[in-house]
């Protein structure tokens, strides 16, 4: 089994992504407590610009990253799949490629914030995609979630 | 719980937990709020991958336990 996801961890990413200019954001409960939200989830999710240049920055950067990629595997991410499921690294990822209630990664940047050099989708576009997702764990979390960004709004 | 408003005092409460992880620094929030359990046929797998989005929530559908909450139903 993998690590925990920590700080180190997503240190790592920014880090390993920002010399391979990865284009991406922290979406889903992930990208939320990295705002502040105070809650708990596993995994960390990724919405990754879907292109042939971003997917092989990608590609190279999980594999630095010590993720262990099959050819099959880093060419399925360069094609930008629209979901891959990571758990053949130090830690698990979930690459989102198209995320359910967000038009384009073009949009979602546009109004993405930054803390602490991390790239996170705004508050709304997490609770877009959580209420297009519609399951029962984003059913749950969403009242919450939704107190979460009117508190953060409040204090911008 | 379903996804419908929340009431004054839960709202209240949840405010105020809001405002002790703003009191804390990002490495600690992380430290708290990042867990490792074992999600059965989730976690068995290295790798997977899906073309489009529907298909992986159909999968999930399919293929999880309900009680993991992946899926639109119980």
């Amino acid at each position: 089994m993998a690590v925990r996801f920590d700080y180190p961890q997503a240190q790592e990413i920014r880090d390993t992504f920002a010399r391979h200019k990865v284009r991406y954001l922290f979406i889903g409960k992930s990208g939320a407590i990295l705002l502040g939200f105070s809650d708990t989830t596993q995994d960390a999710d990724l919405f990754a610009d879907k292109s042939l240049e971003n997917g092989e920055a990608l590609a190279q950067a999980l594999t630095e990253l010590g993720f262990a990629l099959t050819d099959e595997q880093a060419a399925e991410i360069k094609r930008g799949k629209d979901f891959v499921q990571l758990k053949n690294g130090p830690f698990d990822l979930d690459l989102i490629f198209a995320p359910d209630g967000i038009e384009t990664f073009r949009e979602a940047w546009e109004h993405h914030i930054e803390i602490d050099g991390f790239p996170v989708c705004h508050p709304d576009d997490i609770i877009k995609s959580k209420e297009a997702a519609n399951r029962v764990k984003d059913r749950e979390s969403l009242p919450r979630l939704r107190a979460f960004r009117d508190y953060w709004k409040k204090h911008q | 719980m379903n996804d419908e408003p929340a009431s004054e005092q839960q709202l209240r409460e949840w405010e105020a937990e809001f405002e002790a992880a703003a009191r804390r620094p990002l490495a600690v929030r992380m430290r708290y709020s990042f867990i490792r359990t074992y999600k059965p046929v989730l976690d068995d797998a290295p790798y997977r991958s899906f073309d489009t989005m529907a298909e992986y929530r159909e999968w999930c559908e399919k293929n999880l336990p309900s009680w993991l909450g992946y899926g639109r139903s119980v």
